[in-house]
C-alpha cells in the first residue's frame, strides 16, 4: 500500500471507531498552514476523520499527547515506529495504561523536511515499525540497521579534557533555555519539571554557561536510562544543540555498565538501571 | 524570621588549638538570622548546657546551632537538652568543627576558614527546618539471640531470667559452641565442660528459651522492636517428639564418617550427636553421608529405632516471627593455616596440630580420652613444641590483629603437657607474651615455673627428618639460630569470623571492619551496640575474647536488650521520608529503591485542575522508614524529601558554601 492508500484506509477506520465508541478521541496529523508540512491533529468526531494525513511529513511524535487526552476516554493514536515506543514508555512510567490507548499502527518509511530532506532522527532510526500495536494498516516497512550510533559519541570520547570542556561550553553557551527538547520528550513527564521548582531552587533561572549546562547534564541523567532515541529533542531545538549525542553517550555508558537495554521496546521491560539496586551491581566506577 | 543561637565550643584544646574559636564566633554573629553567638570551653558539660538553656530563653530563640564535635557523639545530647526548652530538639543543627575540621587540619588560617564556611552551612541549614514530632511505636517483647556458643547461652539466659522469651538460633546441630570443645580453661583450669554443659541444660530446660538447632537466619524485615526474621531449620531426620535419645541408631549405622567435633581426629556415625553432653540430646542424620539419603539403601536405623522416630522424608522448616531485639552472638573459627603456612608443612605432617586439636586430645571425652597421643601412631610425644601468633599478627599471611586468647590458652597447653607427660619437654615460641587480666600473668609464671621453655621468636619452617618434627626459629633474646626436634607441633592460630556471618549481618545492616567483625556503634561508649538499632553484640563476633570478656560482654548485651525490651513503647525516628502528592507520579522508582520496604504505591482521590482524578502516588510506612534518603535522590521530580534533610535545607547550605 502506499502512503496515500495508507491514509484513505485510515481515515475510512478512525471514522468507525469514533463512531461505535471504541476510543473517545483520535490523535494523528493534519496538513499543516504550508506545503510539506503537517501538525498534530486531536480528532473528536467522526467527521473531522477526514482531516487526518499520512505522509512523509508527519515529523512530530504524538505518544505525549495522550497523557492529556485520557481523561476524556480512551485515546486513538496512530503509531509508527517512535510513536509506539513512546507509548510504551508511558506505559512503563504509569503515565497512562495500556487500556487508555487504542493503537492503529503502520509502517513509517522515514520523514522528511519541509525542504524534501530526510530528518537526522529518521536516518538513525532503528525501528521504524511499531513495538506494540492493536490493529495494522498497510505493510510493514523493511527495517534498516543505520551504522554509526555511537559516532558522535565516539568523537566526543576521542577529545582530549581540554577540547571536551571547550565542546561541552560551546554547546551549552548556545542554549537559551527555551526547554522545548523537555516539553516534547516522552520521559519526561514530571509532574514538575526540577527546573520549575522554586522552593527548593536545584538550579538558577538565569541564562548562563554553568546554569545551562546544569540543566542540559542533568535532563540527560534524568532520562538516560529510559531515553527512546525517538531523536524529538534534537529535532524541535531551535539552536541545534546535538542533544542525542549527550542522551546516547549515558546510554552507552549504561549498556558497558549492565548490560545492553533498549528502552520502550515492551511493556514491563527489564527495570530502569539508574533506579534499581541489586547485590550484583558493578561499583568499578564508585 | 527564624532567631538563632550559635554556640561554638573550644572543646578544651581539640577544637580552639586550631580552630580560631573567637574569629569564628565574630564571623557567626554577622550571618543572618543569628541572634545570639556564645562560647565555650566544655559545650557538653552541665554548667554549659544550663548557660544554653539561659541564653535561649534569653534570647527568645526558635533554632540553634552547635559547632562542636560530629553529631554522632552529642547530637543526641543537644536534643535530650532542647526537649528540656520550648525548642523543637529537631530544630538543631551540628557543624562539625573537631572531626570535621580541627582534627583533621594543621594550618590554623585554613582550618579558621572552612569553621566559618561550616557554621554558615549550617545557619543556613537550620534556618529551613521544621519542628518535628516523635510517634510511639509498639515493641514486640521478645529477643532473638543468633549463635548459641557461651556468648549467646549467657545473654540468653540473662534476657529470659528478666522474663522475656527468648529464641536461639544455633547453625550446628548442638548448642555449646566453641567452648565446649575445649579441656580446661585458664587461669584457674576448671573443667570446661563442667561450666559450659551445665549452662546448655540450663538454657535448654529454661521455660522462656526456645532453642532452634540446624537453623539459620534467612531473611528480615523490619525496624528495631519489630524485626520480623524468617529462620530456616533445616531437616533433622528425626521426629524429636518422639526420640527419647536412647542412641541405639547411632550404634548400628553402618558409615563412618570424621568427626567435627574431635577436629577429624576420631570417626562418627552419620545418624549422630555432635559429642555425648549434646544439647538438644537427640541425634541428627547428615544428609550428605547418610546411605539411605544418598542412596536410597541401609535403612537401619529406622529399623533399630524403638519408638520410629526416623523420618526420612523430613523437610527443612522454615517459620517467620517477630522480635523486639537482635543479638549477634555468630562467634568465632580458626584461620586455615593449611593455606597459608606452607613453611609449617601446610597439613603434611599429621602431628602438626592446632590448639583446638590439641584440647580435643587432652580431653577425657575425646578421641584418646585424654591421654596425650599423637596422631601419626599414637604414641606419646616426648617433646613439644607451641607455636603462638600461627596467623595472628601477621598481616602478609594471615590478619594484622591479635587475637587475644593465644597467649593464655598457649602456657595452658603447656601446663597440661608437662601435668600428663612429666618427662617429656615443652617449648613456646613467641613474640610476645600478652597477659592482661586477673591472674593471667601468674598462671603463665608458674607454666615458665614448672619448666615450660619460652623462646622468643618465630618459627621458620617446620619439616620431617628421621621421624622428627624439625622446627628451626631464632631465639631473638640470645640472637642465635635455635634447632627443636618435637614428636608433635602445637599451632596456636588466629581466631577469625565464622564463615557465613557477612550474609546475615548484611540483612540487619550491620556493618563489618576490614577483618569482617562486627562493628560496634561506638567503640568506647557504646561497645554492644551496633549502628541499626535494637541489634545488639555478644562476645567474639565483635572481635578477639576469652572466655571471661565474651561472658561480661554477653551480659552487658543482656542488659541493653531487658532496657529496650522494658520500655512500653519506643519514640518512633520522625527525621523520615515524605512525599509530596502533588508532585509524585506514582511511577515507583522509589519503591524499588527502598531498602527497607518501606515505601507502597497507593491509589489516591484528588481534585486537579478543576477534575476529580484518581492518582497512584507513593506512601510512606513511618514505622519501617529509617530516613536513609535513598528514595530522595532516586525520584526526579523531587517528591520524595527527608525530614530533617530537607531537598530546600539541603540547597541552602549548598548555597552558603558557594554564594555568600
Amino acid at each position: 500500500m502506499t502512503m496515500e492508500e495508507v491514509q484513505t484506509a485510515l481515515r475510512k477506520r478512525v471514522g468507525q471507531l469514533l463512531e461505535d465508541g471504541t476510543v473517545a478521541t483520535f490523535l494523528g496529523w493534519e496538513a499543516g498552514r504550508f506545503p510539506n508540512q503537517t501538525t498534530p491533529l486531536v480528532v473528536n468526531d467522526a467527521a473531522a476523520a477526514e482531516k487526518l494525513v499520512w505522509n512523509e511529513y508527519c515529523v512530530n511524535t504524538l505518544a505525549k499527547y495522550t497523557r492529556d487526552l485520557a481523561y476524556r476516554g480512551r485515546v486513538g493514536i496512530v503509531v509508527h515506529g517512535c510513536n509506539s515506543r513512546g507509548i510504551v514508555r508511558l506505559i512503563n512510567d504509569k503515565e497512562i495504561t495500556r487500556e487508555d490507548v487504542y493503537l492503529i499502527g503502520v509502517g513509517c518509511p522515514g520523514m522528511h523536511d519541509m525542504n524534501g530532506e530526510p530528518l537526522k532522527k529518521c536516518k538513525e532510526c532503528r525501528h521504524q515499525n511499531p513495538v506494540l500495536f492493536d490493529e495494522f494498516i498497510g505493510d510493514k516497512v523493511e527495517e534498516k540497521t543505520p551504522e554509526g550510533r555511537w559516532a558522535e559519541v565516539e568523537a566526543v570520547e576521542a577529545m582530549t579534557q581540554k577540547e571536551r570542556a571547550a565542546y561541552f561550553e560551546s554547546v551549552y553557551s548556545k542554549c537559551i533555555r527555551c526547554y522545548a527538547c523537555r516539553d516534547v520528550c516522552p520521559c519526561c513527564t514530571c509532574r514538575e519539571c526540577f527546573v520549575d521548582a522554586r522552593r527548593e531552587d536545584w538550579v538558577g533561572k538565569q541564562n548562563n554557561l554553568p546554569e545551562n549546562r546544569f540543566y542540559g547534564i542533568t535532563r540527560v541523567m534524568h532520562i538516560g536510562d529510559r531515553c527512546i532515541e525517538c531523536g524529538e529533542c534534537e529535532r524541535v531545538c531551535p539552536m541545534d544543540l546535538p542533544l542525542m549525542t549527550m542522551n546516547r553517550k549515558v546510554i552507552r555508558d549504561m549498556n558497558e555498565l549492565f548490560g545492553e537495554f533498549e528502552s520502550g521496546m515492551a511493556i514491563g521491560e527489564a527495570k530502569e538501571k539508574l533506579m534499581t539496586y541489586e547485590k550484583t551491581d558493578p561499583e568499578e566506577f564508585m | 524570621m527564624s532567631r538563632i543561637g550559635v554556640f561554638i565550643c573550644h572543646c578544651g584544646t581539640n577544637i580552639s588549638a586550631t580552630v580560631d574559636v573567637e574569629k569564628v564566633g565574630e564571623a557567626a554573629a554577622k550571618l543572618p538570622n543569628v541572634v545570639h553567638v556564645e562560647l565555650n570551653k566544655y559545650m557538653c558539660s552541665d554548667p554549659s548546657q544550663d548557660m544554653i538553656r539561659e541564653v535561649i530563653k534569653e534570647y527568645n530563640i526558635d533554632r540553634i546551632v552547635m559547632g562542636t564535635c560530629s553529631p554522632r557523639m552529642h547530637e543526641l545530647t543537644w536534643r535530650k537538652l532542647l526537649a528540656t526548652t520550648d525548642v523543637n530538639p529537631y530544630m538543631l543543627e551540628v557543624a562539625n568543627l573537631r572531626e570535621q575540621c580541627s582534627w583533621v587540619h594543621k594550618n590554623r588560617t585554613v582550618a579558621t576558614a572552612k569553621a566559618i564556611d561550616l557554621i554558615k552551612m549550617a545557619v543556613a541549614k537550620v534556618d529551613k527546618l521544621s519542628p518535628l514530632k516523635t510517634t510511639q511505636i509498639p515493641v514486640t517483647k521478645r529477643a532473638l539471640v543468633i549463635g548459641g556458643g557461651i556468648a549467646g547461652m549467657q545473654v540468653a539466659l540473662d534476657i529470659a531470667d528478666a522474663g522475656f522469651p527468648v529464641t536461639i538460633v544455633e547453625k550446628k546441630s548442638s548448642l555449646g559452641g566453641n567452648m565446649v570443645m575445649l579441656d580446661k580453661t585458664f587461669p584457674t583450669l576448671d573443667c570446661s565442660a563442667c561450666i559450659c554443659t551445665p549452662k546448655m541444660s540450663e538454657v535448654a530446660n529454661h521455660p522462656n528459651i526456645t532453642v532452634k538447632t540446624l537453623a539459620e537466619v534467612e531473611a528480615m524485615n523490619g525496624y528495631v522492636g519489630n524485626f520480623e526474621v524468617t529462620i530456616r531449620e533445616k531437616a533433622k531426620y528425626i521426629d524429636y517428639d518422639l526420640c527419647t535419645g536412647c542412641g541405639a541408631c547411632m550404634t548400628k549405622c553402618p558409615s563412618k564418617v570424621p568427626n567435627e567435633f574431635d577436629q577429624g581426629m576420631s570417626e562418627r556415625p552419620s545418624i549422630y550427636k555432635m559429642f555425648a553432653q549434646a544439647v538438644p540430646a537427640k541425634p541428627v542424620i547428615d544428609p550428605v553421608n547418610c546411605r539411605k539419603l544418598t542412596e536410597g539403601k541401609c535403612g537401619v536405623c529406622a529399623k533399630i529405632c524403638p519408638t520410629g522416630a526416623i523420618r526420612y522424608d523430613d523437610e527443612d522448616k522454615v517459620t517467620t516471627e517477630t522480635y523486639g531485639a537482635v543479638i549477634f552472638a555468630t562467634g568465632y573459627e580458626l584461620i586455615d593455616w593449611k593455606k597459608i603456612y606452607g613453611e609449617y608443612g601446610g597439613g603434611m605432617y599429621p602431628d602438626v596440630i592446632t590448639g583446638l586439636q590439641f584440647e580435643r586430645l587432652v580431653n577425657a571425652s575425646g578421641p584418646t580420652e585424654g591421654h596425650i597421643l599423637r596422631p601419626s601412631d599414637g604414641k606419646e610425644p616426648k617433646s613439644v613444641v607451641i607455636v603462638k601468633c600461627v596467623g595472628s599478627r601477621d598481616p602478609h599471611k594471615g590478619v594484622s590483629y591479635c587475637s587475644r586468647a593465644c597467649c593464655m590458652y598457649g602456657a595452658k597447653h603447656a601446663h597440661q603437657y608437662m601435668d600428663k607427660v612429666p618427662d617429656g619437654n615443652c617449648y613456646v615460641f613467641y613474640m610476645d607474651v600478652r597477659t592482661p587480666g586477673k591472674n593471667y600473668d601468674e598462671f603463665y609464671r608458674s607454666a615458665v615455673h614448672d619448666g615450660v621453655n619460652y623462646l622468643r621468636g618465630r618459627v621458620s619452617k617446620i619439616y620431617e627428618e628421621d621421624g622428627k618434627l624439625v622446627c628451626l626459629g631464632e631465639d631473638t633474646l640470645s640472637s642465635r639460630p635455635v634447632r627443636v626436634d618435637a614428636d608433635m607441633v602445637v599451632l596456636e592460630t588466629a581466631m577469625v569470623p565464622s564463615t557465613g556471618v557477612e550474609e546475615v549481618a548484611a540483612l540487619f545492616g550491620v556493618g563489618r571492619d576490614k577483618d569482617n567483625w562486627l562493628v560496634e556503634a561506638h567503640a568506647k561508649l557504646r561497645p554492644v551496640e551496633t549502628n541499626t538499632a535494637g541489634v545488639y553484640l555478644a562476645g567474639v563476633c565483635q572481635g578477639p575474647k576469652d572466655i571471661p570478656d565474651t561472658v561480661c560482654q554477653a551480659g552487658a548485651a543482656a542488659a541493653k536488650v531487658i532496657g529496650l525490651l522494658n520500655k512500653p513503647s519506643l519514640e518512633s525516628n520522625p527525621q523520615i521520608s515524605r512525599v509530596n502528592e502533588a508532585l509524585c507520579q506514582g511511577d515507583g522508582a522509589c519503591v524499588n529503591i527502598c531498602p527497607y520496604g518501606a515505601i507502597s504505591l497507593v491509589t489516591k482521590h484528588f481534585r486537579e485542575n478543576s477534575r476529580h482524578v484518581d492518582r497512584v502516588v507513593a506512601q510512606v510506612n513511618p514505622a519501617m522508614c529509617q530516613g536513609c534518603g535513598a528514595c530522595t535522590v532516586t525520584c526526579r521530580a523531587g517528591a520524595m524529601d527527608l525530614l530533617g534533610y530537607t531537598n530546600e535545607s539541603i540547597m541552602r547550605e549548598v548555597d552558603a558554601l558557594c554564594q555568600w
